[in-house]
């Protein structure tokens, strides 16, 4: 299907307590791993934070990619509202359709409206398609830097 | 969230505090131990909440395009009194599942399912408000004789048995109930605000977004529960078994389905913009719905049950099971989730007192009908008032002593009763009690301090 035809089929919207197999299958395809009760306990946090700022992507009534993240304030001395994309996963026979741009653009305009300046999103310095796809979006790395160390 | 924050009188306030101080006991123990549950997440608030920047047109009906009502009195008396009707039944329903959840609330196996209940009970609390606010806020005299007070009052003095909804008037049984109950009531309850969403009274339309928002977590709260379930039940646990699963999903869904009022009907709030969308049709959605829940569920179970199999392979037994119910890799069909007949144990709308079985079998015998739903209805469920009250109109039907309108008016519903409150003068509204007898929950209704301030 020509990728304009897959765009104008897709639909974003929020997450829902029904798409939690669906993340859980896409996590699987792409990590080999089952792991309903991480997915049960997160989404149930992202449906109790703000159901509207988590989106999937359907295509044809088949949820085929997820993107959680919120609007917080307070953190890091962050004090303006600031939108936060932590978690994405697109089903790996449906990337290259830009579904991951779709739900981000759907997120960052939810994100404006609950009056957030600035979103930000964390990213393994591993993952460089993950980075070229935050690039794509306009996000540019931020001086503020992630510091960790073991425990 | 862009949204207008706002409180009841004092004297209203008070009234739904003393109520809450009644109904929800653990309320305190909910907010001393929000952080360590919800950490970081703003607490709990007793408010009503009005979003910003909504459609400020009638979307549906034979008014559409026109600028929406901002006060009852702009309507026209059938249109605000459809509307009055709808805001007391959704109040009545967010005030009627506290009543409910608190029976069995302290019996739930884990703590945080616990404490998800008990802040779903704190925002359904919340949502009462958000109602009793509408009514208290505007001016209802040209439907109503009642006043603000009185409808407050009216509000606030019902308990289980008396609530608008057949739904919330069925006690719990165990905690496998408030789960069940959220799974598949709040989802009503998620359809009819999203409906409400549009309607041409903007105050109301207004009070649905941040209900809704609410309203999502508490479907997590009843469908996360159930997947956890059905993984232990996969196992071999005995807490909570399928057949349990099965036997609540009997007993919800049909009153989940009457909530959506007769299948027939809904035309009218359609046309008076109130709703954008007849009852059968909602009705049809939310059926599909819940069959997803149910679908969800069988898998969670299949792949619990087979830890081998992958999702794929999982729905392909899945449906292979269903269709010709052969047992296969040891699963059998009885061994999973099935969707009751949406005619199945009904007492209102088109198919009441019909007699059809969970997979849509009919009976004519009215003693075998009901052993059939004594085999899929919970023990416990058997012996309550409600079942009974069921039970001997369906007979009374059987045997032609009463006909279906009767035997479904009959069902748990409000009555006005007569009897003056002393300070208000108004006609007060009391426990429903058939035959004389009065619900356990009468006892402890408690006096309005809104009226008792008159």
């Amino acid at each position: 299907m020509p990728e304009s035809e897959i765009a104008s089929a897709l639909r974003i919207r929020p997450v829902d307590e029904l798409d939690i197999d669906a993340i859980v299958a896409i996590d699987e395809k792409i990590g080999g791993r089952y792991r309903p009760e991480v997915w049960e306990r997160r989404i149930g946090y992202y449906l109790r934070r703000d159901p509207e700022a988590s989106v999937v992507a359907e295509n044809a009534g088949r949820v085929v990619g997820f993107m959680l993240g919120e609007v917080r304030s307070g953190e890091f001395g962050l004090e303006e509202p600031t939108g936060w994309i932590e978690v994405l996963g697109v089903d790996p026979d449906h990337r290259g359709q830009a579904i991951g741009r779709r739900m981000a653009e759907a997120m960052l305009e939810y994100f404006k409206g609950q009056g957030a300046t600035s979103v930000r999103t964390l990213v393994d310095e591993g993952m460089g398609e993950i980075a070229g796809f935050f690039t794509s979006l306009g996000f540019a790395p931020s001086p503020l830097r992630p510091f960790a160390r073991p425990l | 969230m862009n949204a207008r924050t706002t409180y009841l009188p004092d004297r209203f306030h008070a009234a739904v505090e003393r109520w809450r101080d009644t109904y929800l006991q653990d309320y305190d123990f909910l907010m001393d131990n929000w952080e360590k549950h919800f950490p970081h997440e703003p607490r709990f608030e007793l408010c009503a909440f009005r979003e910003l920047g909504m459609c400020t047109e009638i979307e549906c009906g034979e008014f559409k395009g026109k600028p929406k009502y901002q006060r009852a009195s702009e309507m026209h008396p059938e249109q605000a009194g459809h509307l009055l009707g709808a805001i007391k039944a959704q109040a009545s329903t967010e005030f009627g599942s506290i009543q409910q959840h608190r029976l069995t609330l302290a019996r739930a196996q884990e703590e945080e399912e616990q404490f998800w209940i008990l802040r779903m009970m704190a925002e359904e609390l919340r949502h009462g408000y958000q109602m009793l606010h509408l009514l208290a806020e505007d001016d209802w005299s040209s439907v109503s004789k009642d006043s603000g007070a009185d409808m407050v009052e009216e509000i606030l003095s019902m308990t289980t048995g008396s609530h608008l909804l057949g739904a919330f008037n069925i006690d719990f049984d165990s905690f496998v109930d408030n789960v069940v109950f959220c799974a598949l009531i709040d989802r009503v309850g998620k359809y009819q605000l999203t409906l409400q969403r549009s309607s041409a009274y903007q105050p109301m339309a207004e009070s649905m977004p941040k209900m809704l928002r609410e309203e999502a977590f508490h479907l997590a709260a009843g469908v996360v529960p159930m997947r956890r379930w059905v993984q232990e039940a996969a196992k071999d646990e005995v807490y909570v078994t399928m057949d349990m699963l099965q036997r609540a999903l009997n007993k919800w869904l049909p009153r989940g389905l009457e909530m959506f009022g007769d299948e027939r009907g809904g035309g009218t709030n359609v046309r008076y913009g109130l709703k954008p969308m007849k009852n059968a049709e909602a009705q049809n959605l939310y059926y599909e719905e819940v069959g997803k829940v149910v679908r969800d569920l069988n898998l969670r179970y299949l792949r619990a049950r087979l830890p081998n199999l992958g999702r794929d392979e999982a729905e392909t037994l899945l449906d292979q099971v269903l269709a010709d119910r052969e047992t296969r890799q040891g699963i059998r069909c009885e061994d999973l989730l099935h969707m009751p007949h949406p005619e199945f144990f009904r007492r209102r709308g088109v198919p009441a007192f019909k007699r059809v079985g969970a997979a849509g079998e009919t009976f004519t015998d009215f003693a075998e009908y009901r052993r059939h739903l004594a085999a899929h209805l919970p023990e416990s469920y058997l012996a309550s008032r409600d079942f009974k009250d069921y039970a001997e109109a369906l007979g009374q039907v059987q045997r032609g002593e009463m006909d279906v309108a009767a035997a479904t008016s009959r069902m748990p519903a409000l009555r006005r009763v007569g009897g003056a409150c002393s300070c208000s003068k108004a006609v007060r509204w009391v426990v429903d009690a058939p035959r004389g007898v009065v619900g356990a929950g009468a006892v402890e209704a408690p006096r309005v301090t809104a009226v008792q301030a008159h």
